[in-house]
Order: C-alpha cells, then structure tokens, then sequence
C-alpha cells in the first residue's frame, strides 16, 4: 500500500460513492468525519516505510505512488500537515450536521480535500495548479443549488481560477530555463512576473479579489467558509513550495520584499473594507482575505521563520475561520439580516453562536489571549525587521479587524429602546418557539465550548497548543537552516 | 509545420473558425465552431505529441462540446444574446483585429525567445488565448463565459504542448476541460431545476 492510495485515493472514493447516496440523513456525515478521523490518526501515528505486522498480515506504506509516469509522493515529513488537513475536514463535515449546507457538501468537501492532498503531492510539484483547479470547479455546484441563477461572484470565481492555471504551468518551464542559467535577469523577470500574476489570480488579491465579496452574499455561509480557507490554505503551501525548491528564488532580492508587500497590500485593504463593513458574511469574506495576506506575509519573511510563523498563523487562522463559518451557517443565510445591527434578536436567540461569532472575530483580529494572537506578535515582529512600512501596514489591516470585531460586538449587545431591553422582548414574544429551542441547542454549546478551549488554548498556552508547528515546518526542508 | 503551406492552411483555418465563434449569436454555430477549434488545435498539437496522446486533447475537446450541446437540447430556446455594445458585431470584429495585430507582432518574438515553438504554433496558441480572453471578459452569459476559457485553454495547451509531453498533464488538462464543460452545462440548467427541499 502507498501513503497516496491512503491519503489521496480513499477520501476520494468515498466521496464518489456518498454521491450516490441519496437519503437525506446523517449516515453520509458520520461515515466521512470518522473516515478523516481516521486518516488524520493514520498521519499522525502511522509510520511510513517500515513493515507493520498487523496479526497475521504484514503492511508497509510506502511514501510514493507512481500514476502515468509521474509520481505522488507523500512522505513522513508531510504526515504532520496530512493530519492536521483531515482533522480539519472531520471538523468541517461535522459542522455541517449544524450549519446545514446541503447534502452534497459531504461528498463534494471529501473529494475536494483529496484533490487539494494529491496537489500537495503530485510531482512535478508545478502540476498542482491543476490539481487545485478540478477542486475549485467541484464546489461550484455547492455554490449554486439546483433552482437557483449562478450570479456575478460564482463567474468571476471560475474565471480567475482556470486563469491561474496557464500563468503557473508555464512558470515551470521557465523555471527550468532560470535553473540553468540563473545570472540570465530576463529569464528571472519573466519567471517572477508569471508566477506573480498566477498567484494573484488563485489568492484573489488585489485587484482580482472581487469575487470574494460577491460570492459571500451569493452562497450558503459554510460553503464559501469552506471555500475561502481550504483553497487559499492550500495554494500558500504550495506557494511555500517554490520557495522551498527554487534557490535563485530564496536567494534572489526581489522575490521575498514583493510577496511580502503584497501581502500587506491585501491585510490593510481587507482590514479597511472589515471596518467599513456591516454585512455580516461580507465581514468574514473580507477577514478571509486579511487571513491570506498574513499568510502571504510569513511566506515572504524568508528562510525557516516563514514556515514556522505560516503554521502558526494557519491552525488558530482554521479553528476560527471553521467556527465563524458554522454559526453564520447555523443562523442561516435566510435570517441573517443585512447588517448587524438589523438583529438585535441573534443573540437573543442563538446566544452560543453570538458568543462563538465574536470569539472568532476577535482571534482572527489578534486579540492578546485569544489564538490569532501568538502567530501575529511572530508574524509583525518579522516583517518590522524586514520591512517597518509593510509592519505598519500590518498594523493597521490587524486594527481594521479588531474594529470589525468591536462593530459586531456593540451591534450584537443588548440595547435599551424605550425602558425596556428591545431584543430581550422580542426573544421571549415575537419569535417562534423554534428560535428559542435554538437557544439551548446543543450543537451551539458545543460549538461554543470548542471554540472557547481552542482559541483561547491556542493565545494562552502557545507552547502546548501550537507545539506540532516545528513538524509541519519541517516538510519545507531547504527553508530549514 | 513552420513556413508549409499546410501550416498557412491550419492558421488560415483557424482565424476563420475563430471568428465564427466569437461572432456566432446561435448556439449551434457557436458549438459547431468549437468542435472545429479543437480539431484545428489538434493538428498543431500533433506536430510535438504521439498521435495517441494528441488524440486525447481531440476527443476530450469534442466530449466538451458535446456536453455544452447536450445542454442545450435539454433547455427550452434561449433569446438571442444582446447585439448591443460589447456584443455588436462591429465591436467584437474590432477586439479581434486588435488581438490578430497584437498576435502578429507576439508570435514571432515568442518563438525566436522560446525555441521549442514554432511560428505556427506560436501563432495558434497566442490567436486562440486572445480570442479567449475577449470572450470570456465582453460574454455576459454563462455560455460565452465557458466558450471563452475553453478556446483559452485550448490556446494554452498548444503552446505547451511543445514544453511538456507528460501523460499525466494531458489527463489533467483533458479533465479540466472536460470540467469546465461540466460545470457550464450545471450553471446553465441549475436555474431550471427543481430546489431541494
């Protein structure tokens, strides 16, 4: 058996088959989130190489799987990450119990979650821009359910994602050309700029963001949730990648000061649109593109920093992006108001999902205490000794977010309207019973107590909660010193 | 094929059906034009490529266009598209002028600077990904759209075909095609299905 057919082929079998699965219960679920249950526990205690004897059969994996002459390769440097990614998607499909997506989200997030591992896998490492694209165009049904007209954001987001695709396939080529003669300055600039406009295209920066926004508003909460951390996740990875391949790219002066400007160009852009904004799923969309500009940011800080402060970033970055995107999908798209302050009545009525709502706004805003916040002090101290003007641009997108956060908090407060506590009425009088068995549902505590543990774990014991960093680092082995 | 006269005759050709497709208001000339497209392509292809391995982009091409039209039969008649700016005539004949100049002064100067092209190759790849991309930025409706990206990626794999023989790559990019056809014939039927309950 090879770690490919385990980590890649499985999930994707399996999603296969729950697409055949009709029924409309919680079979297809239970079934996928103890699957990646399962995976993440193989990654994470499963060694590769050596033969296991397992009763009487004896089992070896075996880190590569060759598929039409090119390999898949997922060796023990990558199972710390493998195991965090299926954690993750068990986190994701188990959240969907409560978030309701729809019944495809569970095949269609398996598969995807396998195309996006294949694409960490594939080598030549260059061919996961394809990799990456089939697991773009699969979400688009979720996007658009049946009955409904794909609108702006789901065009564009197809458009800038097959555009991506032609930029880094040909930077390979160029590539090789640049490995050979390195000195060649023309070779280097076409390189760069190709690779540059590639990824700007599949990180949705600047100017190629808008449809970030657009789609927010047009599909379910937890789809574009989903969406917006996953793919971008993955395209960092794998932007980290070529640094960690290409010496003339590490060595070279111009690569690390523009992804790092760059990513200060999308954390400032996004922290002032979050600061602007009252929509509550346009706030999360645009938090989302702050979190890609922090990613951006440690991966230009250079050397063995931008891994380590990348992970440190990501794992308190996926605990917060899961639990914003669950309660957003848990109120509903159809009861969510078109701004906050329209609402006096969520928390009222899903006091737990408020509660979860505003702890992931404030961790993502690096908050001290809660878990965005160790990764970011990291992240600032690096880009102020690289550059202090991209710090203070840095800076002001991280306060941008805080006052997003302290928006919603004010917004989501009980106020006082003529005497009386308005939302507190409105809880016990005007809405249906149905919202207030909502109040103590169980899924909205357990949704609060796990983000309440993990990120306020992640900004308070940053040792213990953020130890596995140095072993998910360790996979970008000429980043290391 | 640089320099024949049956390159002349396939880049001749392939402006031509170019053309057609982004003139085209009928869906059936629209889909018809593409078939020819990826015909086209896959003689240029074929120049680097086994022939097997050229045939994949063919018949990958020709399953996408087919899903595209099998779409369409299944859809009651569409109003033709706008003839009003930027879909006039006039005006998308005057963008492919533009990209045909454009392509004429590109193309040589890519393949004296990539030597793995040709002339031919150079000139199809670039004519293809500029028609392209006109299409997919002045198309409002989702057909236009997938029409676009596909003639753009078709563009892109007959330049790359010269860079990159790998069997895996011509899976991939078959299935990206194949996908983006998939997922145009899903959003053009998507508003006439029934909502899930």
């Amino acid at each position: 058996m090879s770690s490919a057919l385990l980590w890649i082929l499985v999930p994707l079998a399996l999603g296969v088959a729950l697409l055949f699965y009709s029924r409309q219960d919680a079979f297809p679920g239970l079934l996928a989130s103890l699957t990646c249950l399962f995976l993440s526990l193989a990654a994470w205690q499963l060694p590769l190489d050596v033969v296991m004897q397992l009763g009487p059969f004896t089992v070896e994996i075996a880190p590569s799987f060759i598929m039409l002459g090119r390999s898949f390769t997922l060796g023990e440097a990558q199972t710390p990450l493998l195991a965090f990614i299926y954690l993750l998607e068990a986190f994701w499909l188990l959240g969907a119990f409560f978030a309701k997506p729809g019944r495809l989200f569970v095949p269609i997030s398996l598969i995807c979650v396998g195309l996006l591992v294949a694409s960490l896998a594939v080598e030549p490492f260059l061919y996961a821009a394809l990799l990456i694209a089939v697991a773009a165009m699969l979400i688009i049904p979720l996007m658009v359910p049946p009955g409904s007209r794909p609108g702006p954001g789901v065009q564009r987001f197809l458009k800038y994602q097959i555009f991506a695709v032609p930029f880094i396939l040909f930077t390979g080529w160029i590539l090789s050309g640049v490995e050979a003669s390195p000195g060649n300055l023309d070779l280097v600039l076409r390189a760069g700029l190709l690779l540059a406009l590639g990824f700007t295209f599949l990180l949705a920066l600047f100017p190629f963001h808008s449809w970030v926004p657009l789609l927010a508003k047009e599909c379910h909460p937890y789809v574009f949730g989903f969406l917006v951390f996953f793919l971008p996740s993955i395209a960092l990875i794998f932007g980290l990648g070529f640094f960690d391949r290409y010496a003339w790219l590490r060595d070279g002066n111009f690569a690390y000061p523009l992804v790092v400007w760059a990513g200060a160009l999308a954390t400032l852009l996004a922290g002032l649109w979050v600061a602007a904004e009252r929509h509550p799923v346009r706030m999360f969309a645009f938090a989302a593109m702050a979190n890609i500009g922090f990613g951006l940011q440690a991966v230009g800080l250079g050397g063995v920093q931008s891994a380590q402060v990348f992970f440190a970033l990501w794992l308190p970055q996926a605990l917060a992006m899961w639990v914003w995107a669950t309660a957003l999908g848990a109120i509903g798209s159809d009861q969510l108001p078109g701004r906050v302050s329209d609402s006096p009545s969520i928390p009222s009525t899903h006091p737990g999902l408020a509660a979860s709502l505003l702890l992931a706004a404030f961790s993502l805003a690096g908050l001290p205490a809660l878990g965005g916040f160790p990764g970011r002090l990291a992240l600032l101290d690096g880009i102020a000794a690289v550059s202090p003007l991209a710090a203070v641009a840095t800076l002001a997108g991280s306060l941008g977010l805080l006052i997003g956060a302290l928006r919603m908090l004010v917004q989501l407060m009980p106020r006082e309207q003529g005497g009386r506590q308005k939302w507190t009425e409105e809880a016990e009088v005007d809405k249906p019973p149905s919202h207030r068995i909502q109040m103590t549902g169980l899924y909205a505590w357990v949704l609060l107590a796990i983000s309440a543990v993990g990120l306020v774990g992640f900004g308070v014991l940053p040792q213990l909660f953020l130890s596995s960093v140095p072993g998910m680092a360790a996979m970008f082995t000429q980043l290391l010193p | 094929m640089e320099n024949t006269p049956l390159g002349f005759l396939i880049l001749a050709l392939l402006v031509a059906n170019c053309l057609a497709l982004l003139l085209s208001r009928d869906w059936r000339w629209s889909l018809a034009a593409l078939g020819a497209q990826y015909l086209l392509a896959f003689f240029l292809v074929s120049v680097y490529w086994p022939l097997e391995l050229a045939a994949v982009k063919l018949v990958g091409g020709w399953m996408a266009t087919a899903i595209l039209g099998m779409s369409y039969l299944n859809m009651a008649e569409q109003p033709d598209e706008s003839a009003g700016f930027p879909r006039s005539r006039g005006f998308l004949g005057l963008a492919a002028g533009l990209v045909i100049i454009i392509v004429v002064g590109a193309a040589p100067a890519l393949a004296a600077w990539g030597r793995q092209f040709t002339g031919s190759e150079a000139w199809g790849g670039l004519l293809l990904i500029g028609l392209g991309v006109i299409q997919v930025g002045l198309g409002s409706r989702i057909f236009r759209i997938i029409l676009g990206l596909l003639t753009l990626l078709a563009g892109f794999e007959i330049l790359y075909a010269s860079v990159e023989t790998s069997i895996l790559v011509a899976g991939l990019l078959a299935i990206v095609n194949l996908g983006i056809s998939l997922i145009g014939s899903y959003l053009l039927l998507a508003p006439g299905m029934e909502p899930r309950s």
